[in-house]
């Protein structure tokens, strides 16, 4: 049986249901935010969303959007795991925090398949590269001198005289030009907008004569399956309003935080089927709850438990290994509600009208 | 329930018919007119066209390159409110199976589906209403591939590959996009033609178009292999289009969106329309089907698994941004692009496309398409059936283009007007045939009752953008143009027999490979959802 509760006493799910379609129904502008789930469960969000007039964001938006900020904004070339796996011969990382973005970096990137030969430069990567423990050429130290040394790179590469004029900088500089298909990799979560723009600047430079290309490391929650699955609903990335009827994209105006924080929002759709995660806003909102867990079940006036996408029911996520979005089986299969199931469930009982 | 269109004039070249008549529906099928008995429904359409769905063989509209489109210019997002401006590619799922049904289209091929990517392609397709929909599943620039042919391991195992291949990714035939060509250019290839050799393989793109070629043909796929050629948008690249024509053989072979490989060297800026001269090569193979890939005037995004030409078209984006993606096998290159009447080349490109489509003399064999979006969006195609049915507007359209562009192309000398009974055929009957599906593209009985009517209009472009009637498997979906139902369709997908130990070899090769199982690309339909439905194509043999 599905565990939920209004005010963190425990009801039964369709009273719990009933009591998020009244929120959503009396609500002027209603966000659903979060978004740590499936792309059943991302579909059934933004159906929701274009139903009520609200707005839609994921926890890990703002990680997203740097990246592909640059994307939307000039050129950016990249690869896929496997490409990097098998073919890169120089393996460019790129800043801390890219084992915390993906764990299996040591197994699929670091550990060299049989038969590959490559050499594995990390710059300014911070304790990550320390103990990366496989032959790792660390150049550059603390994850703040990325952008200086990142720009000397570019600069020196292109032939004019950079800011660093350390001895292992202009080497890898020169280096460079001789790869045969290079991949730089990088988190976005540990590195700012413009960082992301100068390596992109970087690989696009190098391909001029040889092979170079990228690749971004995506955040957690699911968030490149949102992405895509966002893009092909609405023509949009997570941050889309449907206030309009159609949607409207503005990474500032519809940030959750941000709705939540001025008071724009007056209810909020909060969905984490995979991590204990809490919203970061501050102010008090009326906040239905899809989670996998209840630590937010005294504070919220709706909460419904649902099942871990891939543990306890089928569902499509994204692989970090491929780059694509792939099944993923029930590991664990269970009565669970799914977000879907959930989303849906509520979408069925909100009172008939306008806006959509 | 039997209902009656009644009283319109009928074009169905697959039964000869152009002429006034009705049509019958009972249960989603057209069906003979009954001896006895009255319908329960009857629409006069008496003054009115009823034709058959449309049925577009080339048009990418789904997948993980399409979505990257998207996001690379939202800025296209002029949504459908009326009175905001014709969608110029947003086409979001939703309002691509809308604006395509107001069309009266009813089945659409989305053309280029990467093996790995191709649940996401089905997942955007289960998410497209109204329409038909199927995906052709792109070989050639994979390692398997490469290898069977540098290790001459027999067409046997190419077969079972191609048929193993098909089933994982749920396709319904096989797409070859710059043969050779991607893998080259990861080794720093930067061009690329059909008798070069892929590095380290040693296997030419002559080689892997013919051993594709024969595979599909020995599987008995409905659809011949559908072969996006070498050298697209170069100029003098004609000579690569006649001899991949040549290197038919006699044998089935589809060229895609060839108004792309039309060009010369000729004219004072040393390039030039060279449709005549591939429409003569195409007239005289009577082995190879065609889709023409027109450009129309406007902002657009190009999207292509020809990640090697769109590399080298980057610095041509219009706006500057643009995506090349190194991707498993073939990967994708989105570029932004603004094709523009004031400018020279696309002014060629635009006159190109329809010289094709006018001297290619067998409807049967020339298909239409803009290659959407990367000649155009598909939103554009009633305006190119107005020029292929009007030589004045034509002439109108010619006379605001660049003089010397004009002067390095035959359009002008070119009177033929498309007749209804041809648009049928080029846009029902013939693609039906042309992938295998013996009921749809025509009005005979047994067929599925997708159907078209619309009002004749002096104004031939607003006829086609807004059908007067859709039906899509019997129900009313537009009238008007106004969409009033939105059902969901099915998804076709071929399933050839393959010897069953190909399983295994694909099982040990990816484990070797990548160090996963295959798993991760099969298609599995407990994931898609239940709207989701696939239906089968039976193959030849």
């Amino acid at each position: 049986m599905t565990e939920a509760w209004i005010r963190g006493k425990p009801v039964t799910l369709a009273a719990a249901t009933g009591e998020a379609a009244r929120l959503l129904g009396a609500s002027r502008m209603p966000v659903i935010a979060g978004l740590g789930t499936d792309v059943a469960g991302v579909r059934a969000a933004i159906a929701l969303a274009r139903q009520v007039g609200g707005a839609i964001d994921h926890m890990h938006a703002a990680t997203l959007l740097r990246d592909l900020d640059v994307m939307r904004e000039s050129g950016m070339m990249t690869t896929t795991p496997n490409e990097a796996r098998l073919r890169a011969d120089l393996l460019l990382l790129i800043g801390p925090g890219l084992v915390q973005a993906w764990p299996e970096l040591r197994t699929r990137l670091l550990a060299t398949p049989e038969g590959v030969t490559r050499r594995i430069v990390w710059l300014c990567g911070g304790s990550e590269a320390e103990t990366a423990g496989t032959p790792v050429e660390i150049i550059g130290g603390a994850p703040e001198d990325l952008p200086a040394l990142l720009a000397s790179l570019r600069a020196r590469c292109a032939g004019r005289p950079g800011g660093n004029t350390a001895q292992a900088l202009s080497a890898l500089a020169s280096d460079l030009g001789n790869v045969k298909f290079g991949v730089a990799v990088w988190s976005a979560a540990a590195l700012d907008a413009l960082t992301v723009e100068m390596l992109c600047g970087l690989v696009r430079d190098l391909n001029a004569t040889t092979r170079f290309s990228g690749l971004p490391l995506a955040p957690a929650d699911n968030a490149a399956a949102v992405l895509q699955a966002s893009g092909w609903m609405t023509g949009l990335p997570p941050r889309t309003g449907f206030a309009r009827g159609a949607g409207e994209h503005d990474p500032w105006r519809f940030d959750a935080v941000r709705l939540v924080e001025s008071g724009e929002a007056d209810c909020a759709v909060w969905i984490s089927a995979w991590s204990a995660t809490t919203p970061a806003w501050k102010r008090d909102v009326p906040t239905v709850v899809l989670a996998h867990d209840d630590g937010l079940r005294d504070k919220a006036q709706v909460t419904i438990m649902v099942g871990r996408p891939g543990l306890d029911h089928d569902a499509v996520t994204y692989l970090a290994a491929t780059g694509t979005l792939a099944p993923l089986l029930a590991a664990q299969k269970s009565a669970a509600l799914s977000v879907a199931d959930a989303l849906d469930r509520i979408a069925a009982q909100l009172p008939a009208g306008p806006p959509c | 329930m039997l209902t009656r269109l009644a009283g319109g004039h009928v074009v169905d070249p697959a039964h000869g018919r152009d002429g006034v008549g009705d049509v019958w529906i009972s249960d989603g099928r057209i069906v003979a007119a009954p001896q006895a008995g009255k319908a329960d429904e009857t629409h006069d359409v008496a003054g009115k066209m009823v034709l058959a769905g449309a049925i577009d063989i080339h048009s990418h509209i789904a997948g993980h390159n399409e979505t990257m489109g998207r996001l690379l210019l939202p800025e296209l997002r002029q949504v459908e409110h009326p009175g905001h401006g014709t969608p110029r590619g947003a086409w979001t799922t939703r309002e691509t199976g809308r604006l395509y049904a107001a069309m009266g289209f009813t089945t659409v091929i989305e053309p280029a589906v990467a093996p790995h990517h191709a649940l996401q392609a089905h997942l955007e397709l289960a998410d497209i209403p109204i329409i038909d929909k199927g995906a052709l599943t792109v070989l050639g620039n994979d390692d398997f591939t490469l290898g069977l042919l540098r290790g001459k391991d027999g067409a046997q195992a190419m077969q079972d590959y191609i048929a193993w291949t098909l089933a994982t990714s749920r396709g319904l035939g096989v797409k070859v996009v710059n043969a050779g060509g991607a893998e080259a250019f990861k080794e720093n290839v930067r061009t690329f033609s059909l008798d070069d050799e892929v590095p380290d393989y040693g296997v030419s793109s002559r080689a892997i178009v013919k051993a594709l070629q024969h595979g599909v043909v020995a599987l008995g796929l409905p659809h011949p292999l559908h072969v996006h050629c070498n050298n697209l948008g170069v100029a003098g690249n004609i000579d690569t289009a006649v001899a991949t024509i040549a290197a038919a053989e006699g044998l089935p072979l589809h060229l895609a969106h060839i108004q792309f490989y039309a060009y010369g060297k000729e004219g004072p800026r040393g390039f030039s329309s060279a449709a005549p001269r591939l429409a003569e090569a195409v007239n005289a193979a009577k082995s190879v089907t065609v889709d023409v890939g027109q450009v129309m005037f406007g902002q657009t995004v190009t999207i292509s698994s020809d990640v090697l030409r769109q590399f080298n078209a980057r610095n041509s984006a219009k706006p500057k941004k643009w995506l090349i993606d190194d991707g498993d096998a073939n990967g994708g290159g989105i570029v932004a692009y603004d094709y523009s009447a004031s400018n020279f080349f696309n002014a060629v490109q635009w006159a190109a496309g329809l010289e094709l489509f006018l001297l290619i003399t067998d409807p049967w064999r020339v298909f239409f398409t803009t290659d959407h979006p990367n000649g155009a969006p598909f939103t554009a195609y009633p305006d190119i059936f107005a020029l292929l049915m009007d030589r004045n507007l034509r002439a109108e359209w010619l006379s605001r283009l660049p003089t010397e562009a004009v002067a390095v192309t035959t359009l002008p000398s070119i009177a033929r007007e498309y007749s209804w009974s041809e648009i049928a055929t080029m846009t029902r009957a013939a693609p039906a045939r042309l992938l295998g599906l013996k009921d749809r593209g025509h009005l005979g009985a047994g067929a599925v009752a997708d159907i078209a009517v619309y009002a004749p209009n002096r104004d031939k472009a607003t006829m086609f953008r807004n059908a007067a009637l859709v039906f899509k498997d019997g129900a009313l979906v537009v009238r008007d143009g106004a969409i009033v139902s939105e059902p969901y369709g099915r998804t076709l997908t071929v399933t050839p027999a393959r010897d069953k130990a190909i399983e295994r070899r694909m099982r040990d090769y990816y484990q070797e490979r990548y160090g996963l199982t295959p798993d991760f690309m099969t298609v599995a339909e407990r994931v898609l959802g239940s709207r989701y439905a696939f239906e089968a194509v039976p193959c030849r043999n």
